[in-house]
């Protein structure tokens, strides 16, 4: 078997390559943006992308590479731009491709189903494209060759115009890495409110992160700390959720918590049925008196 | 200007329940529009108004969303008319499945369209692969993650928001723009819409033929959750609670 790794971050590449070993005798990694790294697969193709142009307009080379390899499994890190580069190939070889594969069984394969309410068990008929993150392959090192070739790049027929890049830069913690994560939600009245949530951060020595709505909907967060089905997974000692309600998209995010508390003036609110601790209770009086107490 | 924009009808899942053997139970749960999809219907409307033009919905539902509740929804949001095809196939599809009923819609209805608009993901599959592959059924180009759109002569200006870059991309139309929930606020619809709604066209059809899926589904079924502990208290109950806080922190 063989699989065509589509990667775009050096980690993604690296933990790709090492999941596909797992499934797959035969490991080819495809990058279109940077150089691929080279000793993680059995062959690497550095698909070119002139200086400037838009990652998609790459799709002619990301095609050329499967048309080479005919790889009987492609996984494709889920970023946007694979998405459409992945895609595309997908499209054309008249396949779909399954995204968020969480668990591999033979050709059965598992992904979430209305935001993790359920999950779904699917089998591609034809050809398998999967996007899928390194957390749905075990731990494992990469092995490979120094062989790389290049693709030359081929414009489409309408291509993309990149006009201008700007870089975004990131903030907050890598919360992936911290004991204890808040999370504050739509609870929250006001974007200076959120200081309590930093100030109890600050006390039990977590990390503020927050849900979806808090990141979108107002900037009152950076995009890269919601937590949830579209966000971060997270498996931190302590969760606690501050004034959110608890659907099944942000709570997913969090399913490996160790202890979950949270604070909701509303006591049927779901996220009481998931929390080890919680206090029914407005969070602009629980949070003071709770950083007072501990 | 015509614009498309294409919009799934699901299942609230506030009111979608486990039953006891884990499968879902939908029976109280109301058919509304995929929750992202609202923000792409604005984004839509927003630019139609503001180019002269016109904006047609078109969904490819089950025939649950055959409802004059959730098509009026639809109508009330600024859009002129929807053109629906419902079959209970569709609720499950695959992505190519659903862009080929997309595309038959399109060919039928709005051959003449410059911009066909998607949101984020739907709310059941969230595949985020319905642009891409309506795109290349339709062979015109595609992008996703917009947070902002400009039209200029033939073709749209956009704003692209990734996690750690924010680009701006000219894309020539005809074309398919997937966009983020940030890209618009959806309106609240007021009586006066909603009334409106009742009179504006709309239609709902079958399937032409079989659907042609990629991807069979096996199974369904809510998975088990973590225990939890489950100890509540009331908001007077602080000490305690604050104790147990403590005691989990060690
Ligand atoms: C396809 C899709 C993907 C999604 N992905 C994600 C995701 O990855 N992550 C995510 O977080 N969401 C995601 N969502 C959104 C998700 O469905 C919920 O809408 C969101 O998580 C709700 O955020 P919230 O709990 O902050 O807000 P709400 O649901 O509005 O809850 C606010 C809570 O605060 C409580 N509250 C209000 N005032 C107070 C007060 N003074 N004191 C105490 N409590 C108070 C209320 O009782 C309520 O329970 C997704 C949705 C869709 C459709």
């Amino acid at each position: 078997m063989k699989a065509l790794v589509l990667a775009e971050s050096l980690d993604g590449q690296r933990d790709l390559c090492a999941g596909a070993r797992q499934i797959a005798d035969e490991v080819v990694l495809a990058v279109v943006k940077g150089a691929p790294q080279t000793g993680i697969a059995d062959k690497a193709y550095d698909v070119e992308l002139p200086e400037g142009e838009a990652a998609e307009n790459a799709v002619a080379g990301v095609q050329a590479v499967y048309d080479a390899e005919q790889p009987d499994v492609v996984l494709i890190e889920p970023t946007p731009r694979n998405k459409i580069l992945g895609g595309m190939v997908a499209a054309k070889a008249g396949a779909s491709v399954i995204s968020d594969v969480a668990s591999f069984d033979g050709d059965t394969v598992t992904n979430m189903y209305f935001g993790g309410l359920a999950e779904m068990k699917q089998k591609a008929t034809g050809a398998k494209f999967y996007t899928v993150a390194a957390t749905a392959f075990q731990p494992g090192e990469a092995t490979g060759t120094d062989t790389v070739e290049t693709i030359a790049y081929t414009a489409p027929a309408k291509a993309l115009v990149l006009k201008g890049t700007k870089e975004v830069p990131r903030e907050g913690a890598d919360l992936t890495k911290c004991d204890v994560v808040i999370g504050a939600g739509r609870g929250f009245a006001e974007e200076a409110d959120l200081q309590m949530a930093r100030d109890l951060a600050a006390k039990v020595g977590g990390e503020l992160g927050c849900s979806r709505p808090l990141a979108e909907n107002v900037d009152w967060m950076p995009r890269n700390l919601y937590i949830g089905v579209s966000g971060l997974n997270l498996a931190p000692k302590a969760y606690f959720a501050l004034g959110i309600s608890g659907q099944m998209q942000h709570m997913v995010g969090v399913t490996n918590a160790e202890t979950i508390i949270a604070v909701n003036k509303d006591q049927n609110a779901p996220i009481f049925k998931q929390a080890d601790y919680g206090i029914v209770g407005d969070l602009y009086k629980v949070i003071p008196a709770l950083i007072e107490k501990l | 200007m015509k614009i498309v924009v294409a919009v799934k009808v699901v299942a609230d899942d506030q009111d979608i329940f486990v039953s006891g053997d884990r499968s879902l139970d939908y029976s109280k749960a109301r058919q509304i529009i995929s929750t992202y999809d609202t923000n792409a219907i604005e984004a839509a409307a927003q630019l139609a108004a503001d180019n002269d033009g016109t904006v047609v919905a078109i969904s490819a539902s089950t025939t649950k969303a055959d409802d004059t509740k959730v098509k009026k929804d639809i109508l009330s949001r600024g859009i002129d008319e929807l053109f629906m095809v419902a079959d209970d196939s569709l609720e499950t599809a695959d992505s190519y499945a659903t862009a080929q009923v997309l595309k038959g819609i399109v060919d039928a209805n709005a051959s003449d369209y410059d911009l066909i608009l998607c949101g984020d993901g739907s709310a059941d599959l969230y595949a985020g692969q319905v642009d891409v592959q309506l795109a290349a059924a339709l062979d015109v180009p595609v992008i996703n993650e917009v947070t902002g759109l400009k039209v200029e002569g033939d073709k749209v200006v956009v704003e692209r928001t990734l996690e750690d870059e924010v680009e701006e991309i000219e894309v020539p139309l005809p074309a398919v723009i997937s966009v983020s929930p940030n890209v618009a606020t959806p309106r609240i619809p007021g009586m006066r819409e909603i009334l409106a709604a009742g009179k504006k066209p709309s239609s709902v059809e079958g399937l032409a033929g079989a659907l042609e899926t990629k991807v069979e589904v096996e199974d369904i079924k809510a998975p088990e959750m973590t225990p939890r502990k489950n100890e509540i208290f009331a908001e007077g109950d602080i000490d305690a609670f604050a104790a147990a806080v403590a005691e989990a922190l060690k």
